[in-house]
Protein backbone atom coordinates (compact mmCIF):
# COMPACT_ATOMS: atom_id res chain seq x y z
CA UNK A 1 0.00 0.00 0.00
CA UNK A 2 1.52 3.60 -0.75
CA UNK A 3 1.35 6.00 1.74
CA UNK A 4 -0.31 9.31 1.60
CA UNK A 5 -1.84 8.89 -2.04
CA UNK A 6 -3.59 11.93 -1.34
CA UNK A 7 -0.87 14.34 -0.98
CA UNK A 8 -1.33 16.82 -3.09
CA UNK A 9 -1.90 21.05 -2.80
CA UNK A 10 -5.36 19.78 -4.38
CA UNK A 11 -5.86 17.91 -1.00
CA UNK A 12 -4.85 21.34 0.69
CA UNK A 13 -7.22 23.51 -0.92
CA UNK A 14 -9.86 21.37 -0.40
CA UNK A 15 -9.88 21.89 3.20
CA UNK A 16 -8.42 25.79 3.08
CA UNK A 17 -12.45 25.87 0.73
CA UNK A 18 -13.67 23.42 3.37
CA UNK A 19 -12.90 25.58 6.36
CA UNK A 20 -14.16 28.63 4.59
CA UNK A 21 -17.42 27.29 4.42
CA UNK A 22 -17.70 25.77 7.94
CA UNK A 23 -17.01 29.56 9.12
CA UNK A 24 -19.49 30.71 7.02
CA UNK A 25 -22.23 28.75 7.62
CA UNK A 26 -21.26 29.27 11.57
CA UNK A 27 -21.07 33.68 11.25
CA UNK A 28 -24.98 32.76 9.10
CA UNK A 29 -26.88 29.87 10.06
CA UNK A 30 -30.20 30.83 10.92
CA UNK A 31 -30.40 33.96 9.11
CA UNK A 32 -32.01 32.01 6.31
CA UNK A 33 -34.33 35.09 5.60
CA UNK A 34 -31.65 37.06 4.53
CA UNK A 35 -30.08 37.92 0.86
CA UNK A 36 -26.27 37.00 0.24
CA UNK A 37 -26.10 40.30 -0.63
CA UNK A 38 -27.42 41.71 3.12
CA UNK A 39 -24.97 38.92 4.48
CA UNK A 40 -22.17 40.12 2.47
CA UNK A 41 -22.36 43.76 3.68
CA UNK A 42 -22.53 42.92 7.35
CA UNK A 43 -19.53 40.33 7.30
CA UNK A 44 -17.70 43.34 5.12
CA UNK A 45 -19.21 46.41 7.42
CA UNK A 46 -20.14 48.34 4.35
CA UNK A 47 -22.39 51.00 4.94
CA UNK A 48 -25.42 50.08 4.01
CA UNK A 49 -24.99 47.23 6.29
CA UNK A 50 -28.50 46.15 7.99
CA UNK A 51 -27.03 47.44 11.75
CA UNK A 52 -28.95 44.17 13.63
CA UNK A 53 -27.55 42.21 11.59
CA UNK A 54 -23.53 43.38 11.44
CA UNK A 55 -24.58 43.45 15.29
CA UNK A 56 -24.87 39.48 15.40
CA UNK A 57 -22.18 38.45 13.09
CA UNK A 58 -19.59 40.76 14.49
CA UNK A 59 -20.43 40.99 18.18
CA UNK A 60 -21.91 37.19 18.58
CA UNK A 61 -21.11 34.99 15.52
CA UNK A 62 -17.64 36.07 14.27
CA UNK A 63 -15.62 35.52 17.48
CA UNK A 64 -17.12 32.52 18.46
CA UNK A 65 -16.76 31.28 15.38
CA UNK A 66 -13.12 32.09 15.41
CA UNK A 67 -12.47 30.87 19.13
CA UNK A 68 -13.53 27.76 18.11
CA UNK A 69 -11.78 27.12 15.32
CA UNK A 70 -8.90 28.25 17.23
CA UNK A 71 -9.52 25.61 19.85
CA UNK A 72 -10.02 22.62 17.79
CA UNK A 73 -6.91 23.38 16.06
CA UNK A 74 -4.87 23.94 19.05
CA UNK A 75 -5.93 21.38 20.85
CA UNK A 76 -5.18 19.10 17.48
CA UNK A 77 -1.42 20.20 17.67
CA UNK A 78 -1.49 19.43 21.60
CA UNK A 79 -2.85 15.83 21.02
CA UNK A 80 -0.55 16.05 17.63
CA UNK A 81 2.47 16.48 19.74
CA UNK A 82 2.24 14.24 22.46
CA UNK A 83 1.54 11.31 20.10
CA UNK A 84 4.64 11.87 17.84
CA UNK A 85 7.07 12.25 21.22
CA UNK A 86 5.33 9.37 22.82
CA UNK A 87 5.02 7.55 19.62
CA UNK A 88 1.42 6.23 21.37
CA UNK A 89 -1.75 7.00 18.98
CA UNK A 90 -3.56 7.02 22.66
CA UNK A 91 -1.48 10.09 24.04
CA UNK A 92 -3.81 13.26 24.26
CA UNK A 93 -4.46 15.98 26.28
CA UNK A 94 -7.05 14.70 27.89
CA UNK A 95 -6.16 11.22 28.51
CA UNK A 96 -2.66 12.41 29.92
CA UNK A 97 -4.86 14.99 32.47
CA UNK A 98 -3.77 18.42 31.24
CA UNK A 99 -7.00 19.19 30.75
CA UNK A 100 -8.25 18.01 33.79
CA UNK A 101 -5.32 20.18 35.49
CA UNK A 102 -6.47 23.10 33.32
CA UNK A 103 -9.95 22.81 34.57
CA UNK A 104 -9.60 22.05 37.77
CA UNK A 105 -7.13 25.61 38.04
CA UNK A 106 -9.94 26.93 36.40
CA UNK A 107 -13.04 25.40 38.43
CA UNK A 108 -10.74 27.24 41.64
CA UNK A 109 -10.63 30.27 40.38
CA UNK A 110 -14.12 30.70 39.02
CA UNK A 111 -15.34 29.51 42.26
CA UNK A 112 -12.67 29.71 45.26
CA UNK A 113 -9.70 31.98 44.77
CA UNK A 114 -10.78 35.82 45.04
CA UNK A 115 -12.04 37.85 41.95
CA UNK A 116 -8.92 40.35 41.83
CA UNK A 117 -6.15 37.58 42.26
CA UNK A 118 -8.10 35.31 39.00
CA UNK A 119 -8.58 39.09 37.56
CA UNK A 120 -4.94 39.79 38.05
CA UNK A 121 -3.32 36.57 36.58
CA UNK A 122 -6.27 35.88 34.09
CA UNK A 123 -7.59 32.79 33.72
CA UNK A 124 -5.78 31.36 30.62
CA UNK A 125 -2.50 31.32 32.73
CA UNK A 126 -4.53 29.65 35.61
CA UNK A 127 -5.42 26.95 33.41
CA UNK A 128 -2.28 26.68 31.95
CA UNK A 129 -0.45 26.42 35.41
CA UNK A 130 -2.79 23.57 36.25
CA UNK A 131 -2.02 21.72 32.75
CA UNK A 132 1.77 22.12 33.46
CA UNK A 133 1.25 20.90 37.21
CA UNK A 134 -0.89 17.77 36.00
CA UNK A 135 1.66 16.80 33.38
CA UNK A 136 5.00 17.77 35.98
CA UNK A 137 2.71 15.48 38.14
CA UNK A 138 2.33 12.57 35.77
CA UNK A 139 5.78 12.45 34.07
CA UNK A 140 6.95 12.44 37.82
CA UNK A 141 5.20 9.25 38.77
CA UNK A 142 6.17 7.61 35.42
CA UNK A 143 9.89 8.88 36.40
CA UNK A 144 12.41 6.17 37.14
CA UNK A 145 15.80 7.42 37.93
CA UNK A 146 18.58 6.17 35.38
CA UNK A 147 15.89 4.83 33.12
CA UNK A 148 14.10 6.02 29.93
CA UNK A 149 10.94 7.39 30.16
CA UNK A 150 8.28 4.59 29.86
CA UNK A 151 5.58 5.44 27.70
CA UNK A 152 3.04 3.33 28.84
CA UNK A 153 4.00 4.56 32.64
CA UNK A 154 2.84 8.08 31.37
CA UNK A 155 0.19 7.10 29.91
CA UNK A 156 -1.10 5.26 32.96
CA UNK A 157 0.01 7.96 35.70
CA UNK A 158 -1.87 10.72 33.32
CA UNK A 159 -5.27 8.88 33.57
CA UNK A 160 -5.07 8.48 37.61
CA UNK A 161 -3.69 12.24 37.57
CA UNK A 162 -6.72 13.09 35.54
CA UNK A 163 -8.97 11.63 38.11
CA UNK A 164 -7.18 13.34 40.95
CA UNK A 165 -7.98 16.68 39.46
CA UNK A 166 -11.35 15.67 38.43
CA UNK A 167 -12.19 14.93 41.98
CA UNK A 168 -10.92 18.36 43.00
CA UNK A 169 -13.09 20.18 40.57
CA UNK A 170 -16.10 18.09 41.43
CA UNK A 171 -15.15 19.35 45.46
CA UNK A 172 -14.91 22.78 44.13
CA UNK A 173 -18.17 22.45 41.79
CA UNK A 174 -19.67 20.76 45.31
CA UNK A 175 -18.72 23.61 48.12
CA UNK A 176 -19.81 26.31 45.52
CA UNK A 177 -23.70 27.99 45.15
CA UNK A 178 -25.90 26.50 43.44
CA UNK A 179 -25.85 29.37 40.50
CA UNK A 180 -22.44 29.44 40.55
CA UNK A 181 -22.08 25.61 40.29
CA UNK A 182 -24.74 25.54 37.05
CA UNK A 183 -22.69 28.11 35.45
CA UNK A 184 -19.29 26.44 36.15
CA UNK A 185 -20.37 23.08 35.09
CA UNK A 186 -22.01 24.85 31.80
CA UNK A 187 -18.21 26.29 31.07
CA UNK A 188 -16.27 23.04 31.97
CA UNK A 189 -18.71 20.88 29.69
CA UNK A 190 -17.10 22.88 26.61
CA UNK A 191 -19.10 26.26 25.30
CA UNK A 192 -17.96 28.93 23.27
CA UNK A 193 -21.21 30.86 24.07
CA UNK A 194 -20.08 34.85 24.79
CA UNK A 195 -16.71 34.85 23.25
CA UNK A 196 -15.76 38.32 22.97
CA UNK A 197 -13.05 39.52 20.70
CA UNK A 198 -10.16 40.26 23.19
CA UNK A 199 -10.88 36.20 24.26
CA UNK A 200 -9.29 35.88 21.29
CA UNK A 201 -5.83 37.03 21.92
CA UNK A 202 -3.67 34.92 24.06
CA UNK A 203 -4.91 31.58 21.20
CA UNK A 204 -4.57 34.12 18.39
CA UNK A 205 -1.25 34.85 19.39
CA UNK A 206 -0.03 31.22 20.87
CA UNK A 207 -0.98 28.71 18.35
CA UNK A 208 0.40 30.50 14.91
CA UNK A 209 3.97 30.90 16.52
CA UNK A 210 3.47 27.12 18.13
CA UNK A 211 2.21 25.93 15.01
CA UNK A 212 5.39 27.50 13.06
CA UNK A 213 8.08 26.21 15.53
CA UNK A 214 6.46 22.58 15.06
CA UNK A 215 6.38 23.04 11.36
CA UNK A 216 10.24 23.64 11.62
CA UNK A 217 10.64 20.82 13.43
CA UNK A 218 9.08 18.12 11.35
CA UNK A 219 11.72 16.20 10.14
CA UNK A 220 12.79 16.00 14.11
CA UNK A 221 9.63 14.77 14.86
CA UNK A 222 9.62 12.29 12.21
CA UNK A 223 13.13 11.08 13.68
CA UNK A 224 11.83 10.60 17.19
CA UNK A 225 9.13 7.95 15.45
CA UNK A 226 11.96 5.95 14.19
CA UNK A 227 12.90 5.75 17.81
CA UNK A 228 14.53 7.80 20.66
CA UNK A 229 17.52 5.95 20.42
CA UNK A 230 17.65 6.21 16.40
CA UNK A 231 16.85 9.90 16.54
CA UNK A 232 19.91 10.63 18.99
CA UNK A 233 22.02 8.71 16.76
CA UNK A 234 20.95 11.73 14.25
CA UNK A 235 21.63 14.27 16.23
CA UNK A 236 18.16 15.14 17.77
CA UNK A 237 17.98 16.33 21.09
CA UNK A 238 15.32 14.08 22.28
CA UNK A 239 14.73 14.65 25.61
CA UNK A 240 14.76 18.67 24.97
CA UNK A 241 12.12 18.26 22.09
CA UNK A 242 10.30 16.26 24.39
CA UNK A 243 10.21 18.91 26.90
CA UNK A 244 9.60 21.95 24.79
CA UNK A 245 7.33 20.57 22.74
CA UNK A 246 5.27 18.86 26.33
CA UNK A 247 4.82 22.42 27.65
CA UNK A 248 3.90 24.09 24.39
CA UNK A 249 0.91 20.99 24.82
CA UNK A 250 0.51 22.04 28.09
CA UNK A 251 0.08 25.65 27.46
CA UNK A 252 -2.69 25.21 24.16
CA UNK A 253 -4.66 23.01 26.29
CA UNK A 254 -4.50 25.20 29.27
CA UNK A 255 -5.39 28.42 26.79
CA UNK A 256 -7.98 26.18 25.03
CA UNK A 257 -9.70 25.14 28.33
CA UNK A 258 -9.60 28.56 30.00
CA UNK A 259 -11.28 29.48 26.39
CA UNK A 260 -13.84 26.71 26.10
CA UNK A 261 -14.23 24.41 28.92
CA UNK A 262 -13.33 20.66 28.13
CA UNK A 263 -13.09 19.62 24.43
CA UNK A 264 -12.39 16.02 24.71
CA UNK A 265 -11.27 13.82 22.00
CA UNK A 266 -10.18 16.18 19.55
CA UNK A 267 -6.43 16.66 20.08
CA UNK A 268 -7.32 12.33 20.02
CA UNK A 269 -8.98 11.78 16.65
CA UNK A 270 -8.45 14.59 14.51
CA UNK A 271 -4.72 13.88 14.36
CA UNK A 272 -5.51 10.15 13.48
CA UNK A 273 -7.88 11.26 10.73
CA UNK A 274 -5.16 12.81 9.00
CA UNK A 275 -2.60 10.98 9.39
CA UNK A 276 -4.99 8.46 7.44
CA UNK A 277 -5.51 10.95 4.70
CA UNK A 278 -1.75 11.90 4.26
CA UNK A 279 0.67 9.77 6.54
CA UNK A 280 2.39 10.61 9.66
CA UNK A 281 5.34 12.60 7.73
CA UNK A 282 4.85 15.98 9.98
CA UNK A 283 5.35 18.63 7.59
CA UNK A 284 2.00 17.39 5.69
CA UNK A 285 0.67 16.29 8.82
CA UNK A 286 0.74 19.46 10.77
CA UNK A 287 -0.44 21.65 8.15
CA UNK A 288 -3.12 19.21 7.00
CA UNK A 289 -4.11 18.56 11.17
CA UNK A 290 -4.80 22.52 12.01
CA UNK A 291 -6.76 22.81 9.45
CA UNK A 292 -9.27 19.66 9.89
CA UNK A 293 -9.43 20.64 13.83
CA UNK A 294 -10.74 23.42 12.88
CA UNK A 295 -13.01 22.25 10.39
CA UNK A 296 -14.46 19.82 12.87
CA UNK A 297 -15.04 22.39 16.05
CA UNK A 298 -16.67 24.56 14.06
CA UNK A 299 -18.88 22.54 12.59
CA UNK A 300 -19.56 20.47 16.07
CA UNK A 301 -20.12 23.75 17.68
CA UNK A 302 -22.95 24.67 14.92
CA UNK A 303 -24.67 21.67 15.34
CA UNK A 304 -24.60 22.34 19.22
CA UNK A 305 -26.31 25.40 18.21
CA UNK A 306 -28.79 23.97 15.88
CA UNK A 307 -29.77 20.64 17.12
CA UNK A 308 -32.15 21.74 20.04
CA UNK A 309 -32.00 25.37 18.92
CA UNK A 310 -33.20 27.81 21.15
CA UNK A 311 -31.28 26.08 23.59
CA UNK A 312 -27.32 25.26 23.26
CA UNK A 313 -25.84 21.24 23.88
CA UNK A 314 -22.73 21.71 25.44
CA UNK A 315 -19.69 21.08 22.32
CA UNK A 316 -18.10 18.06 24.97
CA UNK A 317 -21.79 15.86 24.16
CA UNK A 318 -21.79 16.08 20.69
CA UNK A 319 -18.03 15.41 20.29
CA UNK A 320 -18.26 12.30 22.50
CA UNK A 321 -20.85 10.85 20.69
CA UNK A 322 -19.22 11.70 17.24
CA UNK A 323 -15.52 10.43 19.06
CA UNK A 324 -16.58 6.90 20.00
CA UNK A 325 -16.70 5.23 16.58
CA UNK A 326 -13.29 6.35 15.65
CA UNK A 327 -12.29 5.84 18.99
CA UNK A 328 -12.82 2.37 19.17
CA UNK A 329 -11.30 1.93 15.82
CA UNK A 330 -7.94 3.08 16.98
CA UNK A 331 -8.24 1.10 19.56
CA UNK A 332 -8.31 -1.97 17.67
CA UNK A 333 -5.99 -1.38 15.01
CA UNK A 334 -3.92 -0.70 17.85
CA UNK A 335 -4.46 -4.02 19.16
CA UNK A 336 -3.27 -5.57 15.60
CA UNK A 337 -0.04 -3.76 15.97
CA UNK A 338 -0.67 -1.58 12.35
CA UNK B 1 54.41 5.04 13.43
CA UNK B 2 50.18 5.12 13.66
CA UNK B 3 48.54 7.57 12.67
CA UNK B 4 46.79 9.73 15.03
CA UNK B 5 43.26 8.32 16.14
CA UNK B 6 40.30 9.26 14.91
CA UNK B 7 38.29 8.79 18.00
CA UNK B 8 39.69 7.99 21.45
CA UNK B 9 37.67 6.41 24.24
CA UNK B 10 39.85 6.77 27.38
CA UNK B 11 38.41 5.23 30.90
CA UNK B 12 34.67 4.90 30.23
CA UNK B 13 32.63 3.15 32.86
CA UNK B 14 28.77 3.20 32.74
CA UNK B 15 27.01 2.56 36.21
CA UNK B 16 23.19 1.68 36.38
CA UNK B 17 22.22 1.43 40.22
CA UNK B 18 24.69 -0.61 41.67
CA UNK B 19 25.13 -2.37 38.60
CA UNK B 20 28.37 -1.86 36.55
CA UNK B 21 27.99 -2.01 32.96
CA UNK B 22 31.13 -0.73 31.75
CA UNK B 23 34.24 -0.53 33.80
CA UNK B 24 37.14 1.93 32.75
CA UNK B 25 37.54 0.83 28.88
CA UNK B 26 39.98 2.75 26.62
CA UNK B 27 40.81 2.11 22.88
CA UNK B 28 40.89 4.10 20.16
CA UNK B 29 39.99 4.07 16.51
CA UNK B 30 42.55 4.52 13.75
CA UNK B 31 41.41 6.50 10.91
CA UNK B 32 40.33 3.81 7.86
CA UNK B 33 39.78 0.55 9.75
CA UNK B 34 37.54 -2.20 10.49
CA UNK B 35 37.10 -2.90 14.30
CA UNK B 36 35.07 -5.96 15.72
CA UNK B 37 33.35 -5.77 18.95
CA UNK B 38 33.40 -8.74 20.50
CA UNK B 39 32.08 -10.71 23.49
CA UNK B 40 29.43 -12.89 25.12
CA UNK B 41 25.64 -11.97 26.05
CA UNK B 42 25.59 -8.69 28.60
CA UNK B 43 29.41 -8.21 27.88
CA UNK B 44 28.55 -4.13 27.77
CA UNK B 45 28.68 -4.30 23.80
CA UNK B 46 25.43 -2.38 23.22
CA UNK B 47 26.32 -0.52 26.41
CA UNK B 48 29.44 1.12 24.54
CA UNK B 49 28.13 2.01 21.40
CA UNK B 50 25.04 3.83 23.09
CA UNK B 51 27.46 5.98 25.25
CA UNK B 52 29.87 6.55 21.62
CA UNK B 53 26.26 7.50 19.58
CA UNK B 54 25.54 10.01 22.64
CA UNK B 55 22.05 8.19 23.62
CA UNK B 56 23.75 7.45 26.89
CA UNK B 57 25.88 9.31 29.14
CA UNK B 58 29.42 7.78 30.51
CA UNK B 59 29.30 7.71 34.54
CA UNK B 60 33.19 8.52 33.99
CA UNK B 61 35.97 8.78 31.50
CA UNK B 62 35.89 11.02 27.94
CA UNK B 63 35.57 10.50 24.23
CA UNK B 64 37.64 12.62 21.76
CA UNK B 65 36.99 12.81 17.95
CA UNK B 66 40.32 13.81 16.60
CA UNK B 67 41.30 15.19 19.46
CA UNK B 68 38.59 17.35 20.36
CA UNK B 69 35.92 16.16 23.79
CA UNK B 70 32.88 14.85 22.17
CA UNK B 71 30.84 16.77 25.09
CA UNK B 72 31.93 19.83 23.63
CA UNK B 73 30.72 19.01 20.04
CA UNK B 74 26.94 19.87 18.99
CA UNK B 75 24.79 17.19 18.79
CA UNK B 76 24.35 17.26 15.08
CA UNK B 77 27.74 18.04 14.10
CA UNK B 78 28.62 15.05 15.77
CA UNK B 79 26.11 12.81 14.23
CA UNK B 80 26.76 13.99 11.01
CA UNK B 81 30.38 12.00 11.37
CA UNK B 82 29.81 9.49 13.82
CA UNK B 83 26.86 7.42 12.29
CA UNK B 84 25.05 4.56 13.82
CA UNK B 85 23.11 1.62 13.16
CA UNK B 86 20.89 0.99 16.28
CA UNK B 87 19.37 -1.93 17.30
CA UNK B 88 15.81 -0.79 18.49
CA UNK B 89 12.35 -2.55 18.07
CA UNK B 90 9.82 -0.09 16.43
CA UNK B 91 6.54 -0.14 14.83
CA UNK B 92 6.94 2.36 11.69
CA UNK B 93 3.58 3.81 10.14
CA UNK B 94 2.85 6.13 7.84
CA UNK B 95 6.17 7.27 6.29
CA UNK B 96 7.10 5.54 3.40
CA UNK B 97 10.69 4.12 2.34
CA UNK B 98 12.61 6.65 0.62
CA UNK B 99 11.01 9.25 3.31
CA UNK B 100 12.66 6.98 6.32
CA UNK B 101 15.89 6.78 4.37
CA UNK B 102 15.91 10.70 3.97
CA UNK B 103 15.93 11.39 7.56
CA UNK B 104 19.31 8.98 7.64
CA UNK B 105 20.46 12.57 6.24
CA UNK B 106 19.00 14.62 8.83
CA UNK B 107 22.30 15.71 10.29
CA UNK B 108 23.90 17.07 7.07
CA UNK B 109 21.29 20.13 6.19
CA UNK B 110 21.64 19.49 2.50
CA UNK B 111 19.26 21.07 -0.33
CA UNK B 112 16.28 18.79 -0.96
CA UNK B 113 17.19 17.68 -4.42
CA UNK B 114 20.31 16.14 -3.08
CA UNK B 115 18.73 14.54 -0.11
CA UNK B 116 16.46 12.73 -2.52
CA UNK B 117 19.44 11.81 -4.87
CA UNK B 118 21.41 10.14 -2.05
CA UNK B 119 18.37 8.36 -0.25
CA UNK B 120 17.51 6.64 -3.70
CA UNK B 121 20.99 5.29 -4.29
CA UNK B 122 20.89 3.65 -0.47
CA UNK B 123 17.43 2.26 -1.51
CA UNK B 124 18.94 1.00 -4.33
CA UNK B 125 21.69 -0.45 -2.78
CA UNK B 126 19.57 -2.35 -0.32
CA UNK B 127 17.45 -3.66 -3.42
CA UNK B 128 14.10 -1.34 -2.17
CA UNK B 129 14.25 1.18 -4.26
CA UNK B 130 11.20 -0.20 -6.62
CA UNK B 131 8.92 0.11 -3.12
CA UNK B 132 10.21 3.45 -2.22
CA UNK B 133 6.43 4.59 -2.04
CA UNK B 134 5.29 1.90 -0.15
CA UNK B 135 4.60 2.35 3.78
CA UNK B 136 7.07 1.54 5.83
CA UNK B 137 4.53 -0.47 8.30
CA UNK B 138 4.56 -3.34 5.69
CA UNK B 139 8.06 -4.52 6.53
CA UNK B 140 9.69 -7.46 7.75
CA UNK B 141 12.25 -7.52 9.91
CA UNK B 142 15.18 -7.77 7.97
CA UNK B 143 13.82 -5.10 5.32
CA UNK B 144 13.66 -2.63 8.48
CA UNK B 145 17.35 -3.61 9.12
CA UNK B 146 17.75 -2.69 5.74
CA UNK B 147 15.94 0.38 5.55
CA UNK B 148 17.65 1.51 8.80
CA UNK B 149 20.90 0.08 7.21
CA UNK B 150 20.23 2.71 4.11
CA UNK B 151 19.93 5.60 6.28
CA UNK B 152 23.49 5.02 7.29
CA UNK B 153 24.61 3.95 3.64
CA UNK B 154 23.19 7.52 2.72
CA UNK B 155 24.58 9.17 5.38
CA UNK B 156 28.30 7.85 4.85
CA UNK B 157 29.60 8.95 8.11
CA UNK B 158 33.31 9.26 8.68
CA UNK B 159 32.77 6.42 11.91
CA UNK B 160 30.23 4.07 11.00
CA UNK B 161 28.80 2.71 14.66
CA UNK B 162 27.01 -1.25 13.74
CA UNK B 163 25.31 -2.84 16.86
CA UNK B 164 24.74 -6.29 15.34
CA UNK B 165 25.00 -4.92 11.99
CA UNK B 166 23.56 -8.73 10.43
CA UNK B 167 20.45 -8.84 12.82
CA UNK B 168 17.09 -10.22 10.65
CA UNK B 169 19.53 -10.39 7.36
CA UNK B 170 19.47 -13.10 5.38
CA UNK B 171 22.60 -13.95 3.77
CA UNK B 172 22.68 -12.65 1.00
CA UNK B 173 22.23 -8.78 2.62
CA UNK B 174 24.51 -9.39 5.44
CA UNK B 175 27.57 -10.11 2.87
CA UNK B 176 25.85 -7.49 0.53
CA UNK B 177 25.81 -4.04 2.76
CA UNK B 178 29.00 -4.88 5.22
CA UNK B 179 30.97 -5.61 1.76
CA UNK B 180 29.49 -2.11 0.58
CA UNK B 181 30.99 -0.27 4.04
CA UNK B 182 34.27 -2.04 3.74
CA UNK B 183 34.53 -1.18 0.71
CA UNK B 184 34.29 2.35 1.51
CA UNK B 185 36.93 2.24 3.85
CA UNK B 186 36.15 4.27 6.30
CA UNK B 187 36.31 3.63 10.14
CA UNK B 188 33.98 1.16 11.82
CA UNK B 189 33.34 -0.43 14.94
CA UNK B 190 30.98 -3.28 14.74
CA UNK B 191 29.42 -5.92 17.22
CA UNK B 192 28.98 -9.35 15.80
CA UNK B 193 27.82 -12.41 17.30
CA UNK B 194 28.87 -14.35 14.59
CA UNK B 195 32.42 -14.90 14.88
CA UNK B 196 32.75 -16.22 11.17
CA UNK B 197 31.26 -12.63 9.57
CA UNK B 198 33.71 -10.58 12.25
CA UNK B 199 36.90 -12.60 10.60
CA UNK B 200 35.92 -11.87 6.94
CA UNK B 201 35.63 -7.93 8.03
CA UNK B 202 37.65 -6.81 11.32
CA UNK B 203 41.16 -5.25 10.86
CA UNK B 204 41.16 -6.23 14.60
CA UNK B 205 38.83 -7.08 17.72
CA UNK B 206 38.04 -5.77 20.64
CA UNK B 207 36.95 -8.33 23.57
CA UNK B 208 34.56 -7.37 26.29
CA UNK B 209 33.18 -9.47 29.13
CA UNK B 210 32.04 -8.09 32.11
CA UNK B 211 32.18 -4.91 31.41
CA UNK B 212 35.91 -4.68 30.99
CA UNK B 213 38.11 -4.51 27.71
CA UNK B 214 39.78 -7.93 28.09
CA UNK B 215 41.48 -7.98 24.61
CA UNK B 216 42.25 -5.99 21.23
CA UNK B 217 44.37 -6.85 18.56
CA UNK B 218 44.41 -9.51 15.49
CA UNK B 219 41.78 -12.07 16.25
CA UNK B 220 43.75 -14.92 16.19
CA UNK B 221 45.67 -13.48 18.64
CA UNK B 222 42.69 -12.45 20.94
CA UNK B 223 40.59 -15.00 20.85
CA UNK B 224 43.47 -18.16 22.16
CA UNK B 225 41.91 -21.44 23.74
CA UNK B 226 42.57 -19.21 27.14
CA UNK B 227 39.81 -16.23 26.43
CA UNK B 228 38.06 -18.13 24.33
CA UNK B 229 37.04 -20.13 27.86
CA UNK B 230 37.00 -17.69 29.91
CA UNK B 231 34.45 -15.47 28.09
CA UNK B 232 32.35 -17.13 25.50
CA UNK B 233 32.75 -20.05 27.64
CA UNK B 234 33.36 -22.51 24.87
CA UNK B 235 36.19 -25.31 24.11
CA UNK B 236 37.76 -23.76 21.18
CA UNK B 237 40.69 -22.45 19.04
CA UNK B 238 41.21 -20.27 16.23
CA UNK B 239 43.45 -22.40 13.19
CA UNK B 240 43.85 -21.29 9.83
CA UNK B 241 41.75 -18.04 10.15
CA UNK B 242 38.53 -20.50 11.47
CA UNK B 243 37.22 -20.69 14.37
CA UNK B 244 37.34 -24.74 15.55
CA UNK B 245 34.55 -25.25 18.58
CA UNK B 246 34.68 -28.09 20.26
CA UNK B 247 31.82 -27.34 22.35
CA UNK B 248 31.03 -25.40 25.78
CA UNK B 249 33.28 -25.56 28.93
Amino acid sequence: MTVASFRSPGLFALVVVALLLAGLAGVFWGTADLTWDDRYKALFRLPDAKPALQLIVWEWRLPRVLMVALVGAALTLAGLLMQALLRNPLADPYLLGLSSGASAAAAAAIIWLPGVFVSVIGLPMLAFGGAMLAFLVALGLSFSPGRNLDRLMLILSGTAVSLFFQSITAFFLHIAEPHVTQQALQWLMGSAAGTKWPDLLPLAVTLPLLAIVAFLCAPMLDAVLLGDERATALGVPVGLLRIGFFSAAALLTGLAVAAAGIVSFVGLIVPHLARLLIGATHRWLIPLALLIGAIVLVLVDLLCRTVLAPQELPLGVLLALFAAPPFIIILRRMRRGV
Amino acid sequence: MASEPILQVSGVSLRKGRATLLDNVSFALERGRFYGLLGPNGAGKSSLLKILYRAEAASAGGIELDGRPVHALGRRVYAARVGALVQEKVSLSGMNLLEVVELGLLPLALPSREVRERAGEALRMIDLSHRAGEDAAHLSGGEQQRLFFAQLLALNPDIYLLDEPNNHLDLHFQYKLLDIVKRRQRTVLASFHDIGLAVRYCDEVMLLDGGRLVGQGAMAKVLDRRSLAETYRVDGSFTDGRLEIAGPV
